[in-house]
């Protein structure tokens, strides 16, 4: 869980939740904006990013849904403006293989993603799994 | 971003400018989008405008993510920022249906496709009145035909509001009605042709259409005999 601090900093994402890395450039996106205006509303950039890609306004909540668990076996791992070394050092965290970024799609959960982000059935027919998570992502603190 | 228009925020390549807003064409990670700045009134008073401002910032997200949730097309959100008074959504390819009435004004109607757009329209109104939300600003330019699906997106839910009365739902599809007859009598009756599909496709027409009416006597150079 994204409580304390570790050195290289980055963000583990539950990967069933994610079916296409364009929500995660949003909800990284925003997270951005907010430490440059030094308005974030958890710890760390990159627990933001986390929190972002929730899109609820349940900060611990958001965390424990869509970050990682010890028994997780499927997760993603995203860190910002990362060099070679820091992003070796993060798969050497993971006690794991990495995969390529184009198993996301296939490798998701649908059902649980529909679930999480309350996506009704008029809306799938009109939209991509991965729109209607951004909606929800920049739409947050508007609602 | 090559071209851009140098303001206090760089936003983008300024396109329109409206009553309310600018409009900027900019990119977000790498997709083509389009910026939407909601500009502050000077003769307000500063606290007061921004707060203002922001509601209505607000009550478009929200108003646009419920049209979605309610299954009709609209632009995908990208973010919004309370900061800078901007909305950023996803950059919809294609024609405005007002261009494309008036082409076929212009070049001659192809009816087929003024059917199809005048049934999308009548089905993404009625999905939207039946869902508890009016539009507030029906026009032909707020519509988009998107480029190869040819699907009908809404955009500009600047003045959207929540309402299940017949009264409101009425006046949304008045407003269309006079667009249409102000810029595109030449393609016949559209209207009609967009009210048969919104009859279809809504579960209250039949309140909405009898206000319809009533709202259709009131208007602007009517006598009013009674």
């Amino acid at each position: 869980m994204q409580s304390a601090k570790m050195e290289p900093e980055v963000a583990l994402l539950n990967a069933s939740l994610v079916p296409d890395i364009f929500p995660v450039l949003a909800a990284a996106h925003k997270a951005l904006v907010s430490k440059s205006r030094e308005s974030l509303t958890t710890r760390t950039l990159h627990s933001e990013l986390v929190y972002n890609y929730a899109a609820s306004k349940h900060i611990s909540e958001s965390l424990k849904r869509c970050g990682i668990s010890d028994q997780m076996s499927y997760i993603l791992a995203v860190r910002f403006n990362a060099s070679d070394d820091e992003m070796t050092s993060v798969t050497n965290l993971i006690n794991g293989k990495e995969i390529d970024l184009e198993e996301l799609e296939p490798r998701s959960n649908r059902d649980q993603i529909l679930k999480h982000f309350k996506i009704p059935p008029q809306e799938l027919a009109i939209s991509s799994l991965s729109d209607a998570i951004t909606c929800r992502i920049a739409a947050r603190d508007a609602l | 971003m090559d071209t851009c228009q140098t303001g206090q925020a760089e936003l983008g390549l300024l396109i329109k400018q409206g009553a309310e807003a600018r409009v900027y064409l900019s990119s977000f990670v790498g997709r083509k989008c389009i910026v939407k700045e909601r500009f502050s009134k000077k003769y307000r008073h500063p606290i007061l405008d921004s707060k203002l401002t922001v509601k209505r910032l607000n009550a478009e997200a929200r108003c646009m993510t419920k049209a979605r949730k309610l299954g009709v097309v609209t632009p995908v959100l990208y973010g919004v920022d309370p900061v800078l008074h901007t909305l950023t959504f996803e950059f919809i390819e294609g024609h405005a249906v007002k261009d494309i009435l008036l082409e076929f004004g212009s070049n001659g109607i192809v009816e087929e496709r003024l059917n199809d757009i005048a049934a999308q329209i009548g089905i993404a109104i009625a999905k939207l009145h039946d869902g508890g939300l009016v539009h507030g600003d029906l026009t032909t330019s707020n519509m988009i035909v998107k480029e190869g699906t040819n699907q009908l997106v809404l955009i500009d839910f600047g003045l959207s509001f929540t309402s299940t009365l017949p009264e409101d739902k009425a006046v949304d599809l008045y407003v269309l009605e006079r667009a249409l007859l102000s810029m595109h009598s030449s393609c016949g009756d559209v209207m009609e042709k967009i009210l048969a599909a919104y009859r279809k496709s809504s579960k209250q027409w039949s309140a909405t259409m009898n206000k319809l009416d009533q709202v259709r006597q009131r208007g602007r150079k009517r006598t009013m005999v009674g």
